[in-house]
């Protein structure tokens, strides 16, 4: 171990012993060398802590209490499922052929299930892929994940393929890995729905990763929900590889979780991509949910552009960290970020923090962040025509998500999304209604 | 295009013009660093005991602090025990009376920086305290200033002359261990400028402070302390041209800037050390540490920089607004050419009640250099109605160059307004060819560009301190676009 890897151990102190034990535990196949390559990499790196830059306001520390409580207890694989009516009813609210994940082992009927044309489903362990060195959180998912998913997309389809992931915490502490590898082929159009949900009392902690490579001139939708219980941790990272002239427009919604964490990665190295992403999150008291992004234009032209927004209510804290990148030679980029926020009560936070390197002089690059609460002027408006306070701050809070909301790219899943944001806004603001009274 | 970019490239190859070397002797300790020297420092200066004691202590967590690496530059690892940490002109012993008795090639110095002391400062109406290496030599004005009950002298005869007003307020805004730079300079800081206005006055006249270094591996400890008292009123303006030299020197100031209730202060600079040649040999190595505290209600401080020289700079002059209704104000330009490399930007924290800070920053980026913009504007919990308006621009020119926006916001009060803009842009060929069909060479094509882009900046300098800038900033960019 390095000293920098024992200086940071100190720090987060993932028990790597307990991990490297639990990991000989798991049963020995395709996917043992890269198990432990990734515990190998994790000693030497450990977990990140405050004082690195891109962790600056994001504790691990339930991560690894977490983590480390369910590795001493045997690192136990057979979790609880969640019941079949939580599963039902969030696929029938969703037209898509689901793929389902629960508690990080795969759903072998839902894999089975799956009959597209153009669409292959294969598991990691039946053609592992290489271990590449990678960030921290990946390889604590590398380290411990049972199966991966694989899905090729060859022809475009019609129906989304949904990736549901979804955790139940029975009586004790548990921990979830699950990956999953798209690959969409040249030319092939395709909408993919990501939905993460989880139930129970028990500390949970999921950790998920996904990589999706987007073909030449291919035409990717993506639509990712995070709605758990806010008692529960979720990590995940999702890198996104652009190929020539790919089109990509992605939209993230986190509604719940208690400490969520999400890095959005995107590399363009192909000249001709288009990418869009957009993310809303809402949070009320106990949360705290941490949006990081990072595109590398590594050449041009190419355009990414994101916007997220942010309602914020109670005790909580959001964080959003959106990282541009222009390499040398990327001419003719074309990269916009946006950031805004609605603090709505005296105890949230949000720390936002637009980033720009550019190392190129032809490019376009812009970005905004604004910080702020409801304009009293549209509040006083809205009340003078009869409507009382609540009613005015729903309305004006639900136009702000609905910009957002309206952007899903995958049209099948714009009811749901609105049906949940309604919900946990009302939540939120319902919640401000009883103190209001109260006060 | 072919026979401009040949003009361009003579103009790029030009020298920097401020880099001679005056031959004076200096009487300096030996490079390294350790107790002994502090102690040596605080003894050579007379100081009281307090200060030694603050030097000693800062020293010691100076030597548990890691040099930070968060900033977006690079250099070779500082060997701070090849560094001499004192070196002050020989006619320290006897100090000049007037002006006619300063030693005539000090002189003949300011004369080449086109700084003609005495006319420059009856004509302007400027009292120059002025720094060369690390002992003021020169100061002007006194005798008008004090009718009006101004301070301004150096450091070290505030700390013989007014000892209680140092011991009050030295290290009250930026502590000894705030960085580890600060706490360097903090155990070993030579001298620098004292500025007391008093309450209810409004200065008389601008101040003003000229920094050089000069002798050779020598670190520059500046430290500066200018405190408004209630209802007070002070500009001040701090330039600086530094020789030529190949080894890298380190410069490691410090400046407080406390205003009391009602009481405002502006602050001017305008930096220009020698930034290395075009192949990054040689260079100033800026890490300064700038920071005003509005302590009062209704107090404003607010910095205007124009940083173009240094091969590295590291600075955030930043505003803690703790007076309710406080105004903290930054405006800076910086320009980066060749392989120069800047991180800087500013740092609002808003505790006080309607408090309100204003950031305006433009980043200019030529050759290959590298230039960032980081700020902070933090609303603490308690800062109800907290306004911020942030502006970063960038302009590029050429390709091997780099803009970047770092920009930190912490919002813990949901009654804050705080905005932030930033855009990314060069200069375009059809700018150019515009001003060229109107007649302009391209170099002034270029610079009346640069200047309105940098406009905003300029319009809060002082006059006679805006009118060098915008040459300085010719200067710099000579040559940039090809």
């Amino acid at each position: 171990m390095g000293t920098r890897g024992r200086e940071r151990m100190k720090q987060s102190s993932l028990s790597i012993d307990t991990l490297r034990e639990v990991v000989r535990t798991l049963p020995k196949n395709g996917l043992t060398p890269s198990r432990e390559a990734a515990v190998a990499h994790l000693d030497e790196h450990g977990l990140p802590t405050l004082r690195d830059e891109d962790w600056k306001y994001t504790d691990l520390s339930p991560v690894v209490d977490i983590s480390n409580r369910w590795l001493t207890a045997g690192g136990q694989q057979q979790l609880p499922k969640p019941p079949s009516e939580t599963i039902a009813a969030i696929t029938s609210s969703i037209d898509a052929a689901w793929l389902v994940i629960s508690n990080g082992t795969i759903d072998e009927q839902s894999v089975g299930a799956l009959k597209q044309k153009g669409v292959e489903v294969s598991r990691f362990s039946d053609a592992p892929s290489e271990f590449v060195m990678s960030r921290p959180l990946a390889d604590l998912n590398a380290a411990l994940l049972q199966d991966g998913l694989r899905v090729r997309v060859t022809e475009s389809i019609e129906k989304p393929i949904g990736i549901l992931i979804v955790d139940r915490a029975g009586d004790s502490v548990a921990v979830a890995q699950s990956c999953v590898e798209i690959e969409v082929g040249s030319g092939v159009s395709a909408d993919f729905i990501e939905y993460h949900a989880s139930e129970g009392d028990a500390d949970h902690y999921a950790n998920t990763v996904l990589s999706i490579a987007v073909g030449d001139r291919a035409d990717v939708r993506h639509v990712r929900i995070q709605n758990r219980s806010v008692r529960h941790v979720q990590t995940g990272r999702t890198s996104i590889t652009a190929g020539r002239e790919a089109r990509l427009r992605m939209a993230s919604y986190d509604l719940g979780g208690g400490l969520i964490r999400n890095d959005v990665d995107i590399d363009i190295s192909e000249p001709g991509a288009d990418i869009t992403f957009d993310g809303l999150y809402l949070a009320g008291d106990g949360q705290h949910i941490d949006n990081h992004t990072r595109v590398d234009h590594r050449v041009g032209p190419a355009t990414s552009s994101q916007e997220y927004r942010g309602i914020l209510k109670g005790n909580c804290r959001c964080v959003w960290n959106g990282k541009a990148i222009v390499h040398k030679g990327a001419d003719g980029t074309d990269a916009s970020q946006a950031n805004h926020n609605l603090l709505l009560s005296d105890k949230a936070e949000i720390d936002t923090k637009p980033e720009l390197e550019i190392y190129a002089d032809e490019v376009k690059c812009s970005h905004g962040t604004t910080v702020g609460q409801l304009d009293e002027t549209a509040l006083f408006y809205l009340r003078a025509r009869g409507l009382d306070k609540r009613h005015a701050t729903q309305i004006l809070t639900h136009a702000f998500a609905a910009d957002i909301v309206l952007r899903a790219p995958v049209a099948g899943v714009k009811d749901a999304i609105t049906a949940i944001v309604e919900a946990r806004l009302a939540e939120l603001i319902e919640a401000d209604a009883a103190a209001d009274l109260l006060s | 295009m072919a026979t401009e970019s040949e003009n361009l490239e003579s103009l790029v190859n030009r020298r920097y013009e401020h880099g001679f070397i005056t031959d004076i002797e200096t009487d300096s300790l030996p490079p390294g660093l350790n107790e002994d020297v502090v102690r040596a420092i605080s003894a050579r200066k007379h100081e009281p005991p307090f200060m030694l004691e603050w030097r000693l202590q800062a020293y010691r967590q100076w030597l548990e602090m890691k040099e930070p690496k968060w900033a977006h530059v690079h250099y070779p690892k500082i060997d701070y025990n090849e560094i001499s940490y004192f070196s002050a002109p020989k006619s320290d012993e006897d100090r000049p009376k007037s002006l006619d008795e300063v030693d005539p090639k000090l002189l003949e110095t300011y004369d080449k920086l086109g700084i003609p002391l005495h006319e420059r400062a009856r004509l302007a109406g400027v009292a120059v305290d002025a720094v060369f290496d690390s002992v003021s030599v020169a100061t002007t004005f006194k005798e008008k200033l004090s009718e009006a009950g101004v301070i301004f002298c150096s450091f070290s005869e505030a700390v013989q002359e007014y000892p209680d007003l140092v011991q009050k307020y030295l290290g009250t805004v930026v502590p000894r261990r705030d960085n580890f730079f600060a706490a360097l300079n903090a155990a070993v800081f030579s001298d620098g400028s004292f500025v007391y206005i008093p309450k209810g006055v409004r200065c008389p006249m601008e101040l003003s402070t000229y920094f050089r270094i000069n002798a050779a591996n020598t670190g520059q400890f500046e430290r500066t302390l200018i405190i408004a008292d209630e209802g007070s009123h002070v500009s001040y303006l701090e330039g600086c041209t530094a020789p030529m030299r190949d080894e890298n020197q380190l410069h490691a100031a410090v400046v407080e800037l406390i205003a009391l209730k009602d009481a405002e202060i502006k602050y001017s600079t305008v930096q220009n050390w020698y930034p290395g040649d075009e192949n990054g040999v040689g260079g100033i190595y800026n890490f300064v540490t700038k920071r005003g505290d509005c302590r009062g209600a209704n107090s404003k401080i607010s910095w205007t920089q124009v940083e173009t020289g240094s091969a590295i700079t590291w600075k955030y002059p930043s505003c803690l607004l703790r007076g309710d209704n406080s105004v903290g104000e930054f405006y800076s330009v910086a320009v980066a050419n060749n392989m120069q490399q800047a991180d800087t930007g500013t740092k609002m924290i808003h505790i006080g009640r309607n408090t309100s800070s204003t950031i305006v920053s433009k980043g200019i980026s030529a050759g290959r250099a590298e230039n960032a913009y980081r700020g902070l504007v933090r609303v603490m919990p308690q800062a109800h109605g907290a306004r911020n308006h942030t502006q970063c621009d960038s302009l590029l020119i050429g390709k091997q160059c780099g803009a970047h926006t770092f920009p930190y916001m912490e919002i813990k009060n949901p009654s804050a307004r705080v905005e932030h803009e930033a855009t990314t842009s060069k200069i375009s060929a059809d700018q150019l060819f515009y001003c060229r069909q109107r007649g302009l060479s391209e170099e002034d094509a270029v610079n009346m560009i640069v200047n309105g882009f940098c406009k905003e900046v300029f319009k809060e300098l002082p006059m006679e301190f805006a009118v060098e800038a915008q040459a300085l900033l010719n200067v710099s960019l000579e040559g940039a676009v090809g």
